[in-house]
């Protein structure tokens, strides 16, 4: 049955073959083949006919197939067949492939010494095209040694045993390659240099070449799979080892002649250059490694010079180049850390500066004239981070560092640490009265609050402020003040505006019980009680939430008469008046004219009290005094004002003298200092709590640690505080530097 | 390359008896060395010689070709678990295979020739169904095959290989 592969007639036979060799003869085989191998190799142009290359073929099926028809054993090769399983032929003529693709290729590299640089490279990839095109060819021809013996050895194990196709890579490699490889290169990095002086060069050699590496990747474990090592040690290490020679030189000779700014521009071109690159010809594997490359020579070598021209910039307020310049150090690990400790001193500067011209105004400098110049330097250099430096978090936090610092320690805040916030407290306050119409400012607030060291004193002034707000109604919107509310709560915490919204609660409850009363009222009182009623408005405030000092009410107040209301009948005017100054106000319901005696005896305040508030009302000239220009004193005597003109209806006379107005700010500050000793204390109790025992100078670190969200408490107060809780029996001394907590 | 060339077009092939047959080129290149060759030659309007399989034998082998043109081509040399382990032959190519002895083992030459690695295995497979189930002395029946074991070495394999036995 396998005697059925009759041998070649002649007439069959293509003119130029010889006839079909005997299958078993492997020496005579191998001459038949060579024949067809060499036109394969250096011949295809012409083409092949079916004829010779299902000769090529049959011969190799027939000399593969042979051993049947030989008999077990006949051959010379029956000494390798044991009766384990058929012994596979066609070891002779890999051999004899290899040979003659050993002898090919020494005589293509002889030939490739005549040539260099471009010509070199044409040869190349010229020789290379017209191999592995053959290479493919002769691995269809051999497919039936592949399918069996090949495979056959490739199974059991073998090294170095390869499909023909990856056969021919390998004879590629160790016969072509390796001779040419550098001289290849060379050539390359020679026309890749010529393009990076502007000249136009063929990329597809480039490419070409590439590919070639490429393809020469065999996994030595697995012959069906590439890898790149090839092309890594041969091309891309010394592609990058130019291109860093390359700009190192340009950058050193463009600096020489150029400001640093014509050289970031310059940089910047050049980098996206070389992204092109890889794109035209390249591997997009050497992407990373190409731009690290570029990014050490270009900027990380010439860092510091960019760093030096960065204050320059920033001096000049150069938006264009300094975003230039983030561009270029953020490419480069922590190329922008430098800059950001340069951008913080220079907005701190700024900040100082701009805090210096206003300062020069002392003690009257007016809130808005403050948070103004605080705020435009916040502006102007949020502005430049968002627009040069991409509003990179870390450039933010730089700036948040700067205007905190400034914010907190400057000119103004030289007199006590908590002047910036009381400013800003103050300038809330104006925001938010009803006679300001500038409610877009608000947001810059917010900014300028998260930047606030001191909080608690910016909390207190605010708290004042607004509970004066809304108990004299002065407050322009709710929604103003709620979402005032809820900007502090975003920035400080619920604890911070627990208090605040307190106070929001208060004011809806005196509302609903307000209208509650007047409903009460018109139900159960007759039509004459209504005309006597006193037509008021009351508000019912917890204690603990509001920061009003209740006044000590007069020992008496005085029935309020016909009279007054009368009067306030003929005088369409309301007043807004203090307790104090309504107890004053009543005694004229009784009489026209009241002597200062009388005030003293009928309402029992204190001089301080009576004296300012009749200053307001004599300066508001509700009241005459007699005789004229009179001193509050014994022996002056008040009269109603019957011919008391204001442009407004309601008149608002519940103002703070200046010397009560001073008296705040300073209780204000006291009852702050008092504040902040019980946090330090109640912060302290609470680490002992959970400690039992700790070392002096742990505790002070924790202290201020759990503080700082409020103020940067000092040392010295800690440590006040640790000895009141010492005196208190809180604590105790233990040996050595410890301190005991006791329950 | 020929590749793009419709399916309907059609290929000559002469067998080594001298007889010209006409096939399309799906079914021909169900062969891969035909595959290969049509790509690597290109198409020239020349008769493919096809030197070590006769008529007969060609005839058997491109009616399978026929029945089997739109199958999918193999998945490369990996050969999947299912066609290595089992025996199943699908109805039509066991009818296809009754033939006697002597055509069986020219298709099988023929498939390995001419690269038709599922015509190879069904012939194969066919044999193996063969030898199924048979004692030693029948398969030598069967296949007409003189015993040159001596009886000790007989033994020895009989022995080496009792696992297999049931």
């Amino acid at each position: 049955m396998a005697g059925n592969a009759q041998p070649y007639t002649a007439s069959r036979t293509p003119v130029n073959m010889p006839p079909m060799p005997a299958k078993d003869d492997a020496e005579a085989t191998w001459n038949f083949l060579q024949l067809g191998v060499q036109k394969i190799m250096t011949d295809l142009k012409e083409g092949m006919d079916m004829k010779t290359y299902m000769g090529l073929y049959t011969a190799i099926h027939n000399f593969c197939t042979a051993q049947k028809a030989v008999g077990g054993g006949a051959g010379g090769f029956g000494a390798a067949n044991n009766r384990g399983g058929a012994h596979l032929l066609g070891e002779e003529l890999y051999n004899k492939l290899i040979d003659y693709l050993k002898s090919h290729l020494a005589g293509v590299r002889d030939q490739s010494k005549q040539h260099v640089d471009e010509a070199l490279l044409t040869f190349y990839i010229k020789e290379w095209k017209r191999y592995t095109t053959a290479g493919m060819y002769n691995n269809h021809l051999f497919r039936y040694l592949n399918r069996h013996w090949v495979k056959r050895e490739m199974d059991e194990g073998k090294k170095n045993i390869y499909d023909i196709y990856t056969l021919h890579l390998v004879r590629w490699k160790e016969d072509m390659f390796g001779a040419t490889h550098k001289s290849v290169m060379d050539s390359v990095l020679r026309l890749v240099e010529k393009q990076r002086n502007g000249e136009t060069i063929e990329h597809s050699q480039v490419k070409a070449i590439v590919d070639s590496f490429v393809s020469l990747g065999l996994d030595e474990g697995d012959s069906t799979r590439s890898t790149l090592d090839v092309y890594r040690q041969y091309f891309e290490t010394p592609f990058l080892a130019a291109t860093k020679k390359y700009y190192q030189e340009e950058s050193r000779s463009f600096n020489a002649e150029n400001s640093v700014v014509e050289y970031m521009k310059k940089a910047e071109a050049r980098l996206d250059e070389e992204k092109e690159r890889v794109f035209l010809y390249l591997l997009a594997e050497i992407t990373n490694p190409l731009m690290k490359t570029c990014e050490e020579a270009l900027i990380k070598d010439h860092s510091n010079m960019l760093r030096d021209e960065f204050q320059v910039l920033l001096d000049n307020e150069r938006q264009e180049d300094l975003g230039r310049m983030y561009k270029l150090l953020a490419r480069i690990p922590d190329g922008l850390d430098p800059l950001r400790t340069r951008f913080e001193a220079h907005v701190r500067k700024a900040g100082l500066a701009a805090v210096e011209k206003v300062a020069a105004e002392g003690d009257n400098l007016e809130p808005k004239v403050y948070v103004e110049a605080l705020l435009d330097v916040h502006t102007q250099y949020q502005d430049l981070v968002n627009k040069a430096f991409n509003g990179e978090s870390e450039f933010v936090r730089s700036l948040d560092n700067a205007c905190r610092e400034f914010v907190n320690r400057n000119k103004v805040c030289k007199s006590g640490s908590t002047r910036s916030p009381e400013l800003l407290a103050k300038y809330t306050d104006t925001l938010l009265k009803k006679s300001s119409t500038k409610m877009t400012e608000e947001d810059n607030m917010e900014k300028q609050l998260s930047q606030i060291l001191y909080k608690d004193v910016f909390q207190k002034f605010y708290s004042r402020n607004l509970a004066k707000r809304l108990v004299q109604t002065t407050s322009a919107s709710d929604d103003a003040e709620t979402s005032m509310i809820s900007k502090l709560k975003e920035a400080c915490g619920f604890e911070y505006t627990n208090k605040l919204q307190r106070m929001f609660q208060d004011m809806q409850i005196s509302k609903d019980l307000n209208t509650a009363f007047k409903d009460w009222q018109s139900e159960n009182l007759d039509a004459a009680d209504q005309k006597n009623a006193v037509d008021a408005t009351y508000n019912i405030l917890g204690t603990g939430f509001w920061p009003l000092n209740p006044r000590l009410p007069p020992s008496r107040l005085p029935t309020p008469s016909a009279n007054y209301i009368k009067s306030q009948g003929k005088m369409p005017y309301t007043f807004q008046v203090s307790t104090f100054q309504m107890a004053i106000l009543l005694l004229f319901n009784d009489a026209e004219t009241v002597t200062y005696e009388e005030m003293e005896e009928a309402t029992k305040l204190n001089k301080e009290n009576l004296d300012a508030s009749l200053g307001v009302f004599l300066k508001a000239k509700v009241l005459n005094v007699s005789p004229a220009g009179a001193k509050p004193e014994k022996g002056t005597s008040y009269t109603l004002n019957y011919d008391f003109k204001n442009k407004k209806v309601k008149v608002n006379l519940n103002i703070a003298v200046k010397s009560e107005q001073k008296q705040e700010v300073e209780d204000t500050h006291k009852t702050i200092e008092e504040d902040r000793k019980l946090l330090m204390q109640s912060a302290i109790v609470r680490i002992m709590k959970s400690r039992k025992k700790m070392k002096h100078q742990q505790l002070v670190g924790e202290t201020i640690a759990q503080i700082k969200s409020r103020f940067s408490p000092k040392i010295p107060d800690i440590k006040k505080c640790i000895d009141i809780l010492l005196e208190k029996e809180y604590l105790e001394r233990l040996e050595g530097d410890e301190l005991g907590y006791l329950a | 390359m020929a590749s793009s060339t419709p399916a309907t077009q059609m290929i000559t092939l002469t067998t080594n008896d001298g007889v010209d047959m006409t096939i399309e080129r799906q079914v021909a290149e169900r062969s891969i060395l035909i595959k290969n060759l049509l790509e690597d030659v290109g198409e020239t309007g020349e008769a493919i010689p096809i030197p070590n399989v006769s008529e007969p034998v060609m005839r058997k082998v491109i009616e399978w070709c026929e029945q089997h043109k739109k199958d999918p081509p193999a998945s490369n040399d990996d050969d999947s678990d299912s066609r290595k382990k089992s025996t199943d032959i699908d109805e039509w190519d066991q009818k296809f295979m009754q033939v006697d002895q002597e055509m069986l083992f020219e298709i099988i030459l023929a498939a390995n020739y001419l690269d038709i690695k599922a015509l190879l295995d069904v012939g194969c497979k066919t044999v193996a169904n063969m030898i199924k189930g048979k004692s030693p002395e029948e398969i030598r029946k069967t296949f007409n095959i003189q015993n040159d074991f001596t009886p000790e070495e007989e033994d020895q394999i009989r022995r080496e290989n009792e696992w297999a036995e049931e």
